[in-house]
């Protein structure tokens, strides 16, 4: 309504308003019922998970009949392959939750009114780190830390926190203004306003950074290696460090599978967990 | 010896590594302007090609880079061939997402005054609705650049060129006194370049983006 009332106002042709009226007031009153979203079809139920274990029995079958060499067995016995994944999926985990709980309050405060100078200072920064390449800053850290998995974490961390937060910072920005001040007009403190209306709003944004910063984090933390921090990337280190293929391939087929598991139950969890009244419209 | 001597003293094996890392992510980066505007093209007016492009090449973004390296040595061997493919398939998304969202965004009626006044297919593809679409595909370049530059690094981990070799000989010999700066003249090196970039593609956006939409 407010936007057909300012159109009015600052509509100064006769003619041109009665159209605009004529053409809004012909249209069905918004669509009644849009058809659910929250239904995930069989594809994206099956897809991915159909093509992992494709990806999975393929290598398996591969590595039932190749030949290993001592150095290769070497690298893969003694449930070094399964350590190296849990390392793996540690580091993303943890460095996802840092992230989350760092980037997102950053983001929602450099929204606030009091902050909102701060926020192009903070959104250059973004874009500058964004330029920064992982591996350097891993290295970086791990000659100032010392070599260990605190070195790779912290690096990882830092690595995904800029883009979840100009993410964070661009989805809330891009809340119509209008409802907030509706909001504020039922007489709802700034506090409400950001809990009750602000961050259901955002909730989807949010869901996409949790799964930018989860995709982002599984990849960097194949670098974690270089820190001495473990993980799948160890396996591909040492597969193209002795030139021994089937410790690399294992390595790599892991890591991928590893990512795009975790893309596909992220993408799940942004269709189950966004609020119902959103859904319209989408 | 000091960051600055360091570089001093070491000024041309540096800016060798720099011309090769910039002309490797330049290189990759035309094949993949000119791969993913041609899939943007090919895909934009049906809806699932369209969505089935963005999906590919979104997936491969899910890949992690040293794991996308490590499944291609098997195949093309270390050096130059992993590095090239590896950045040309990571600089593909951004391109073909904003072709296709650039295509599908230009106005119905201009296309059908192109057709009206007897332009062809081909002709209405590259007077209209490319030059129109070029904007938003530019801005997917200045994207695929900026994250081309940081995967490019991590390639030379497979004997691939450019500053990434700085970074990997500084963590080979780490506790010596040139590990700082060895990984600081790298990592900074790919951030100057980045920038570059980014100031050209700004330059290039000038001469290039038609009068008429520009804003």
């Amino acid at each position: 309504m407010s936007t057909r009332e300012r159109d009015d106002r600052l509509d100064d042709g006769a003619d041109d308003r009665l159209d605009d009226r004529l053409d809004q007031e012909g249209e069905p009153p918004a669509p009644p019922a849009a058809p659910p979203r929250r239904r995930i079809g069989w594809q994206k139920l099956t897809l991915v998970p159909a093509f992992l274990v494709v990806m999975l029995l393929a290598t398996w079958l591969w590595f039932a009949q190749a030949e290993l060499d001592p150095l290769s067995e070497n690298a893969l016995a003694d449930g070094q392959v399964s350590k190296a994944l849990w390392q793996h999926i540690q580091l993303t985990v943890i460095s996802t939750f840092f992230v989350l709980i760092i980037a997102i309050p950053l983001g929602i405060l450099l929204t606030r009114p009091a902050f909102r100078k701060a926020t192009p200072v903070a959104m250059t920064f973004a874009n500058m780190g964004q330029a920064t390449p992982a591996i350097g800053l891993l290295a970086l850290l791990v000659i100032w830390l010392g070599i260990g998995r605190r070195a790779a974490l912290i690096g990882i961390i830092a690595y995904a926190i800029l883009p979840v937060l100009s993410n964070t910072i661009a989805g809330l920005k891009a809340n119509d203004p209008s409802l907030l001040e509706a909001a504020r007009g039922i007489g709802m403190s700034p506090l409400g306003v950001l809990n009750r209306v602000e961050l259901p709003l955002a909730v989807p944004l949010i869901l996409a950074g949790v799964r930018t910063a989860l995709v982002l984090n599984v990849g960097t933390a194949t670098l974690a290696t270089f820190g001495g921090g473990g993980g799948l990337g160890v396996l591909i280190t040492t597969g193209i460090t002795n030139q021994r293929m089937p410790v690399l391939v294992l390595g790599s087929v892991l890591t991928v599978a590893l990512a795009l598991l975790v893309d596909w139950l992220a993408s799940l969890a942004e269709v189950l967990l966004r609020p119902r009244g959103l859904e319209v419209g989408q | 010896m000091s960051f600055w001597e360091y570089v001093g003293n070491r000024h041309q094996q540096l800016l060798t590594d720099a011309y090769q890392h910039a002309s490797a992510v330049f290189q990759c980066m035309v094949l993949a302007t000119l791969i993913g505007v041609l899939l943007g093209v090919v895909t934009y007016r049906s809806d699932w090609a369209g969505n089935l492009a963005t999906t590919a090449t979104s997936t491969i973004l899910t890949v992690p880079s040293l794991a996308m390296i490590g499944l291609l040595i098997p195949v093309v061997g270390l050096g130059v061939p992993p590095t090239v493919i590896a950045l040309t398939l990571y600089g593909l998304l951004p391109i073909v997402r904003n072709s296709i969202v650039g295509l599908r965004g230009v106005d119905p009626s201009l296309v059908d005054a192109a057709k009206g006044i007897g332009m062809s297919r081909v002709m209405r593809l590259a007077r209209v609705e490319l030059p129109l679409a070029w904007p938003p595909i530019l801005t997917g370049i200045r994207v695929s650049t900026q994250m081309l530059m940081g995967i490019a690094a991590i390639a030379a981990y497979a004997s691939g060129p450019g500053l990434g070799n700085e970074i990997f000989r500084g963590l080979a010999s780490l506790g010596s006194k040139n590990a700082l700066n060895q990984v600081l003249s790298g990592t900074l090196g790919i951030i100057v370049l980045a920038l570059l970039f980014d100031a050209a593609y700004v330059l290039l956006g000038r001469l290039t983006i038609p009068r008429g939409i520009r804003v």
